[in-house]
């Protein structure tokens, strides 16, 4: 019993971060009903970037700068690989683009930091805490803490200020939003910067768990892409609980069957969710009245 | 106030309207009357910057707005209710009207007294009042052609542009919704109206255009439309 409660607390920060990058992909899905394929790549790119800063400063400082990196990322694959194909009306467009330029952020990356793994040092001890006999990392509880944080932040810019309103507004109806007055291609430029903002935060809150390399962002940022699928694309809660799912199941399944078969359980789902509930566990269908 | 001449206007290559020009002085109600397809809701979409006019020119006080994205043509005072009212559902009631007023609140357009404007928007509809705090996407039609309406005043706008605010609601709420017109118009408000009630449109409205085809085949004041003996067969019927 204690094994398999040791199991889900280590699933949890590892599921929080899914859904943190899950939620990033909401973000742009929202506003212009596109999503940035190389969330990874930006994840990547945000703990490598944290890296080197972190040479030369506190891990605490190098966050922001992380997070303004982040953000402007995001305004480049947006304007790049996005704009363009939401110009021309082209319904696929940014799909290629945002893998093509993930795939030259993965290379450039390869080429500044190397192609071997590096080791993130940790802002706090690496022993872990133990209460009831589970042992729970400091940094694991600052990923969770993080991941949540974040996600809150931008719910309450949403509802709150008349900018996140705007953006709300711009998910409902961009039509609509730009008879009010909003700009909603600076809106839609506005959430890649964001999604791409979350997932360098991800990237960063997770270096000092996993090693940091160029590669790290592949199979991260696909898991999160099925948890965005899992939880609905349209729904907050749908990614935190997809995330933990996923991080529950790639735990337990590692320790109880094989750790080769880690990965299957939260496809096994992802499929199950698709032939079930294609809109995802939390996906809400907009009924529109006439 | 608002000038259109020649405005011309294509989906892809077909073009659909081919050279309208609509005059709006300043406080008159103008409708813009005729049958499904003519082209009056493509005309203020033309105009409101929803599509990007083929050619001719659109002046709002004097000012050249032909060709603007949406965005910017709203900060010159120019707001729309569009076709199917195109509430934010997923926000409240308040929040929609707060939009409104978007232009207001951060940049654009001159604040004024938003908060007593919205006060006002609730007496004027008290039934967004009782509902402030619902979701938008929740509200019957009528009262979401209410909020749509009320969203579009929350610009403070110079020109009111409204398209079938009556469409398919029941014969009560749209007696509501020209009560509504006539008292905005009391107030001043400067408005081009398209309606397919045409009757109804030319009883509230100063001066009326008719539209066939994408084209104006007449227009006059209104009083002198609904006693045209081509205008009654064509739109206004026996059973009016």
């Amino acid at each position: 019993m204690q094994i398999f409660a040791q199991l889900i607390v280590s699933g949890i920060s590892l599921g929080m971060i899914y859904a943190v990058i899950a939620f990033g992909y909401q973000l742009t899905f929202a506003t212009s009903r596109t999503l940035n394929f190389g969330q990874g790549e930006a994840l990547m790119l945000g703990a490598l970037v944290g890296l080197t800063l972190v040479g030369h400063m506190n891990y605490w400082l190098m966050i922001p700068l992380v997070l303004i990196f982040g953000a402007l990322q995001g305004v480049v694959v947006e304007r790049v690989a996005v704009r363009p194909a939401l110009k021309n009306k082209s319904e696929f467009g940014w799909i290629m683009g945002t893998i093509a330029l993930a795939t030259i952020f993965k290379n450039v990356a390869e080429n500044i930091w190397g192609r071997d793994d590096l080791k993130f040092p940790s802002p706090l001890p690496e022993s872990p805490l133990t209460f009831h006999g589970i042992h729970v990392l400091p940094m694991e509880i600052v990923v969770v803490i993080g991941a949540l944080g974040m996600m809150l932040a931008v719910e309450i810019f949403n509802r709150k200020s008349i900018y996140g309103k705007a953006v709300v507004a711009t998910s409902n109806d961009r039509d609509a939003a730009g008879l009010m007055g909003i700009n909603t291609r600076m809106v839609i430029t506005f959430s890649y910067a964001l999604s791409s903002m979350t997932a360098a935060f991800a990237g960063v809150l997770i270096a000092p768990l996993t090693l940091t390399g160029a590669t790290m962002g592949v199979v991260l940022g696909l898991k999160a892409f099925s948890v965005a699928i899992i939880g609905g694309l349209n729904s907050g809660m749908g990614v935190i609980v997809g995330g933990l799912l996923l991080g529950i199941a790639e735990t337990t399944t590692g320790f109880y069957l094989s750790t080769g078969y880690k990965d299957v359980p939260g496809l096994v789902l992802l499929l199950l969710v698709l032939a079930i509930k294609p809109a995802g566990l939390f996906g809400k269908t907009v009924i529109n009245k006439v | 106030m608002l000038q259109v001449k020649n405005l011309h206007a294509a989906y892809g290559k077909v073009e659909v309207l081919h050279g309208i020009s609509i005059e709006v002085p300043q406080g008159k109600v103008v409708t813009l009357i005729g049958s499904n397809g003519a082209g009056k809701t493509t005309t203020l979409r033309a105009v409101s910057g929803m599509i990007k006019p083929a050619g001719g020119e659109i002046r709002l006080n004097g000012k050249d707005i032909t060709g603007l994205a949406s965005h910017k043509i709203a900060r010159t005072g120019l707001a729309h209710s569009p076709e199917g009212r195109r509430v934010f559902a997923t926000l409240s009631v308040t929040d929609n009207l707060t939009l409104g007023a978007f232009p207001r609140l951060t940049f654009g357009r001159e604040r004024g007294d938003v908060q007593g404007d919205l006060n006002r928007i609730f007496e004027l509809f008290p039934r967004l009042q009782e509902r402030r705090n619902q979701l938008a996407g929740t509200l019957s039609g009528g009262e979401q052609q209410m909020l749509a309406m009320g969203r579009a005043l929350m610009l403070n706008p110079e020109v009111l542009l409204l398209d079938e605010p009556s469409m398919g609601l029941a014969p009560l709420l749209v007696e509501e919704v020209f009560r509504i017109i006539r008292e905005l118009k009391t107030r001043g408000i400067t408005m081009l109206l398209v309606e397919q009630f045409a009757a109804a449109a030319l009883n509230v409205a100063d001066y009326g255009y008719v539209m066939e085809n994408g084209r104006i085949s007449c227009h006059g004041p209104a009083e002198q439309l609904k006693n045209d003996p081509a205008v009654k067969a064509a739109y206004l019927g026996a059973a009016h």
